[in-house]
């Protein structure tokens, strides 16, 4: 690879010109816009074309939404907050809220949201005149034109796979991990199944506890189960950990 | 790089003594510049004391864009430093990242697919062009040319556009992750990137013919500022600046991370060590970035489009310690990682460049008039983001 410039150009003859180089090549410039357009937009008439996977503002379908909460603890800022909101058939059902004003527009919410009901959106001009505004409800959230481009997948491969030499994507860790409980620090208290965004837990009897009676502890659908964390979190025993697959 | 015998004067600030005798003479004063002066690229000051037209002594003065980066990093899970990485410079966010996933990477001990590394080589490259070409646009205005700091953002508008393409965002890309990348590349990446760097090579050599053989705009740089190489090892000044000084030592060539050893090209050095070498340095470190782009997206297109670009890894980091540099737009940067065996760091440094490069302006500046201050001060691309931190 030869060096371009440094070769080339100090011994170029057009250097000893005085200004008239430079001249000529503004010259040049102006014959050129006159002749084509310029490169320049009118802004707020016209606009850019941007592409899907712009990351603007998070956007939000609140159908496909399960209210797991993985998206306000993935996020950065902080600026994600669960709010209590009805949903089409009027039940009451936990939905993300986002503070644009805090957004950092990192698309970690969309990346890491198991259900890609999180997605990026092309919007950017978020300005407000009240602080109030800038609090987008799961309602607002909403991007009428959502395409499936504005999805942001998490494909991961597994080193182990790799290692077998079949190296093959994985879409989320949901498909690889999976929640285990130790049954003996387990009270029954069915704390998880409440928290449960996906019905992925069912108490089953397993076994006596230390007075002798049949004891309740959980078992986790793997096909149901969406890796949330919810359960770890929420378990007053820290009886439920994630077994990480690598 | 060698060292030889410390030719730098010390960098104490001024005694009682000097200061009383400063206080009578006349023909000698401390001009501030900064922090709001047109000169400096963000907030910091340069005291400089003139007599006259000269600088006979100088005093960077900085800390006015302290966020406590490195305290805060403490408190977040290793993912969540990412997109913080990126603020630590807006025009170097590509290198940061790549750097702070690298360091992590090397904490838990792990090999990036390969298609994850030229993609990062890919990206670190239109970092590199796209940093270069603000700092073109910024020297144009410190010299007194408009007209080159429009177009220079201009070409840097393109590079950008190929950011969105990639990542989705035009400065705080966001796009390296621990243990690969985002997402990968779109489908007519490759074709766009091949333009691009096309389009851009004649669009430079207009540049360099509107401002390079101007022999205003070169005499305001020729024989100021010189720098041995002794001093620029001396005062630790990396990357370009050094350079310029005749000092051969590029981090991609010297000490390659990442895929940067299959990858062919040149490291321009000359040995002038005056303001204008260090200004060729860039210009060619423009052209070359352009090839090693070409020749990693060509890798990237013989890997195929199933290969994996992103590996699965876990939330905690074993304990231990580890550390990274990498070569960055400005110069030389390095992350050293102290773990816990949580999912927090215990603590991340970070060496900024610029922050070692910033305290080379004394003797940069020294016999400089006060008016090719700027031009000076310019060509080690201030950013006070990653500085301060």
């Amino acid at each position: 690879m030869p060096i371009k410039y440094l070769d080339k150009y100090p011994k170029n003859p057009a250097r000893s010109l005085w200004v008239l180089k430079p001249m000529w090549v503004s010259l040049r410039l102006f014959f050129r816009t006159v002749r084509h357009r310029p490169v320049t937009i009118l802004y707020p008439y016209e606009k850019e074309w941007i592409p899907d996977n712009y990351r603007g503002r998070p956007g939000l379908r609140f159908d496909k939404c399960v209210g797991c909460g993985v998206c306000s603890r993935m996020c950065p800022t902080g600026c994600i907050k669960m709010v209590e909101v009805a949903d089409d058939d009027g039940k009451m059902v936990m939905r993300p809220q986002v503070f644009v004003g805090r957004c950092a527009f990192c698309g970690y919410c969309a990346e890491y949201c198991p259900v890609n009901a999180m997605t990026v959106t092309p919007e950017y001009e978020l300005a407000e005149l009240f602080k109030e505004d800038m609090f987008y409800g799961p309602r607002r959230l909403n991007f009428k034109d959502t395409t499936p481009g504005m999805e942001v997948h998490l494909e991961v491969t597994l080193q182990s796979d790799i290692d077998a030499g079949s190296p093959e994507k994985r879409y989320h860790p949901h498909e690889i991990d999976k929640p285990v409980v130790d049954e003996d620090a387990c009270i029954g208290c069915k704390k998880c199944q409440k928290v449960c965004p996906v019905d992925a837990v069912e108490m089953v009897e397993k076994g006596l506890n230390a007075k002798g009676k049949p004891k309740l502890v959980p078992l986790f659908d793997p096909k149901k189960c969406i890796c949330c964390n919810n359960c770890v979190i929420d378990c007053p025993k820290d009886a439920i950990h994630i077994e990480e697959v690598l | 790089m060698m060292v030889v015998e410390n030719t730098i004067d010390t960098f104490d600030s001024p005694s009682e003594e000097r200061i009383a005798k400063d206080r009578y003479q006349t023909d000698a004063m401390w001009i501030y510049m900064g922090p709001q002066h047109p000169f400096s690229h963000g907030l910091w000051t340069l005291k400089v004391r003139v007599d006259g037209e000269i600088v006979t002594d100088a005093e960077p003065v900085i800390g006015y864009l302290h966020r406590g980066w490195e305290k805060e990093a403490e408190n977040r899970e290793y993912p969540k430093i990412i997109p913080m990485a990126d603020r630590l410079c807006y025009s170097a966010s590509m290198t940061y990242t790549h750097l702070y996933c690298m360091t992590v990477e090397k904490a838990l001990g792990i090999e990036v697919p390969e298609k994850a590394e030229y993609i990062r080589i890919v990206a670190d490259e239109i970092c590199r062009i796209q940093s270069h070409l603000m700092w073109l646009a910024a020297v144009g205005t410190d010299l007194g040319n408009l007209t080159i700091f429009l177009w220079g953002m201009r070409e840097r508008e393109y590079w950008l556009d190929l950011n969105v393409r990639l990542c989705g965002q035009r400065m705080t890309t966001n796009y390296p992750r621990i243990g690969g990348v985002r997402n990968d590349t779109t489908d007519i990446f490759d074709r766009d990137v091949m333009r691009c760097t096309e389009r851009f090579e004649k669009a430079l050599w207009d540049l360099i013919d509107m401002i390079d053989s101007s022999s205003i705009y070169v005499s305001r740089m020729k024989g100021i500022s010189r720098l041995t190489r002794e001093q620029c090892a001396n005062l630790g000044v990396t990357g370009p600046a050094m350079r310029g000084c005749g000092v051969d030592f590029d981090l991609r060539r010297d000490d390659p991370y990442g895929k940067y050893e299959n990858i062919d090209f040149e490291v321009p050095v000359l040995t002038e060590g005056d303001t204008y070498a260090r200004y060729m340095v860039r210009i060619e470190e423009m052209f070359q970035s352009c090839e090693i782009i070409r020749q990693a997206v060509r890798k990237i297109n013989a890997l195929g489009k199933n290969a994996p670009y992103r590996l699965k890894v876990p939330s905690k980091v074993p304990a231990g310690k580890a550390f990274c540099k990498l070569e960055d737009p400005r110069g030389e940067s390095l992350m050293y990682l102290i773990s816990d065996g949580t999912d927090k760091p215990f603590r991340l440094k970070v060496r900024a460049p610029l922050f070692t490069n910033i305290s080379a302006s004394r003797p940069m500046v020294k016999g400089v008039r006060v008016a090719d201050v700027p031009a000076v001060m310019a060509m080690i691309d201030v950013c006070m983001g990653e500085t301060d931190r």
